[in-house]
């Protein structure tokens, strides 16, 4: 019983996903749903499997697009942030063009950006740039600008320079906020790279990232060959979010309410 | 130590916190600060700490301009204002880092301040594993490790239970014997106020201006006994009833 308990957080979510595989064969066995319209998961496996070769090489592509962009977002994020929390007047006037961007959606963004930058790599990493940096950039910079006044106080009192608050105060206090940003980038960061595939993809050697294939697979009717693909993209995707929370774990388990509290 | 002569705050263009403000203290007095909400205790205390700056009249602070005898003071705030990511030990040591002070000369500092504090068998908790209490010890140990001459204090014990914040007035005074700074101490508790002052300045509100100027009449060393003598209970009945008559709409 003991055993069961302590490892709930691991069979719990296995056992969900068992569920869900028993649901769709049942349904797709009960309705008598063709294979184009809902595959069964084993023609899934074996389609993936067939294709391993192509989707491992696709899904290097769209994860070296994805995570050009993420870590470009990340730096530049700091640094952008660490410029809106010079002042309050400088946060007015730059906040709403960084909503701007944000905004607006990618599928306007992408063609205007093929025609700059032609289809390929350096497109999709700025697609998926674009993407993650507003909530870089706005979680740390509210990180930056939230620290106590009593704080801050202190460190007038220490006599302690701008630099020295900036870094012995102001980046620590913001690094739970940063890693906050982080991980709504990371787990959109594989939508931008799909995204940029979707639009400013290239197939040099006849082979383009998961989002390309997808229209590949799309246009020859390789039905269960798509849903291995966007399988794929979702494995990506997680290993994103398991970089991002190990990065957050490693960096604040020793002093941080939140690792002790919270449950993921 | 510190002279107060025709001072005068008020923020910006808003109500007189405090007015017409006369006071002079000398070299190792313990003084507290004492009023109703509103008659600008804190307030004053920022002042001689320079955190906010004098509207008119003057303050000097060990015959310099408060911004200039900084160097002079720690100011210990109501909330202990650790920093989370640092040990117990990093935290006393920040103001001598930030000074740029040797390593070494660093760590001998610390460990004689966190001994005498009485968190030698914690320097590598993070602060989220102690108690209030010993956050505001941290706290304390912090601002010793530069041996200010000028010790500020803003309620420092008003959030902690009853039994602790009377071991810490305990602790402070023995840290006191050994220190000899002189005290600025900002509370709502007259039998704090009472066991640990030399003097304790009584304000009233609307504008905050000095009320009355109490000396409190027995010696130091002090200690626990010390709040069972006849005269400490008498000194606390008396100062209660000044802060009473101060502050009539509270009975």
């Amino acid at each position: 019983m003991n055993f069961l308990k302590h490892n709930l957080r691991w069979y719990l979510p296995v056992l969900t996903g068992a569920l869900i595989l028993f649901l769709w064969i049942l349904v797709k066995e009960l309705f008598g749903i063709r294979n184009f319209i809902l595959p069964s998961p084993l023609k899934i496996a074996q389609a993936a499997i067939a294709e391993r070769h192509v989707l491992f090489q696709s899904a290097m592509i769209t994860l070296s697009g994805a995570s050009l962009g993420f870590v470009t977002a990340a730096i530049a994020g700091i640094l952008g942030s660490m410029v809106m929390a010079l002042s309050g007047n400088l946060r007015l006037s730059l906040y709403p063009y960084i909503l701007i961007l944000q905004m607006t959606p990618m599928a306007i963004f992408a063609p205007v950006l093929v025609i700059w930058l032609g289809p390929g790599l350096p497109a999709v990493t700025v697609i998926t740039f674009l993407i993650c940096f507003f909530p870089i950039v706005a979680n740390t910079t509210q990180g930056l600008i939230s620290v106590d006044k009593n704080m801050v106080d202190l460190f007038r009192m220490i006599n302690a320079d701008r630099g020295q608050e900036v870094r012995l105060l102001r980046l620590p206090h913001a690094l739970p906020y940063f890693l906050t940003g982080l991980r709504i980038a990371g787990s959109i960061a594989m939508i931008g790279g799909i995204t940029g595939d979707l639009f400013a993809g290239n197939a040099s050697g006849g082979v383009g990232g998961l989002g390309f294939m997808v229209l590949v697979y799309n246009a020859q009717l390789k039905i269960p060959a798509l849903w291995a693909a966007g399988f794929t993209a979702c494995l990506c995707g997680f290993l994103f979010v398991s970089v991002v929370i190990a990065l957050n774990w490693f960096l604040l388990h020793k002093w941080h309410d939140s690792i002790a509290k919270s449950d993921v | 130590m510190v002279k107060i002569t025709a001072l005068q705050k008020r923020y910006g263009q808003g109500a007189v916190i405090l007015d017409d403000i006369n006071l002079e203290f000398e070299k190792g007095e313990f003084v507290s600060l004492i009023g109703p909400s509103g008659c600008g205790k804190s307030t004053l205390l920022k002042l001689i700490a320079s955190l906010s700056p004098v509207t008119s009249g003057s303050l000097v602070v060990d015959g310099m301009t408060p911004e200039n005898a900084r160097e002079e003071m720690a100011f210990i705030f109501q909330e202990p204002t650790l920093l989370p990511w640092r040990t117990v030990t990093r935290n006393i040591e920040l103001p001598l880092e930030v000074l740029h002070t040797k390593w070494d000369k660093r760590e001998e500092i610390c460990a004689r301040t966190r001994k005498l504090v009485g968190l030698d068998h914690v320097p590598d908790h993070y602060p989220r594993q102690l108690s209030g209490g010993m956050k505001m010890r941290v706290s304390i140990a912090r601002a010793l490790s530069l041996s200010p001459k000028i010790l500020l204090l803003d309620e420092p014990f008003g959030a902690l239970d009853e039994m602790t914040r009377d071991r810490l007035n305990e602790q402070l005074l023995a840290i006191r014997e050994q220190q000899k700074f002189t005290a600025f101490f900002v509370t709502h508790s007259v039998a704090e106020a009472v066991f640990l002052s030399s003097r304790i300045i009584v304000l009233a509100a609307n504008p905050g201006r000095v009320y009355q100027d109490i000396r409190v009449p027995f010696a130091y060393p002090r200690s626990a006994e010390t709040r069972e003598s006849p005269e400490y209970q008498r000194c606390v009945a008396e100062v209660t009833k000044v802060l009473r008559a101060v502050n009539p709409d509270h009975p």
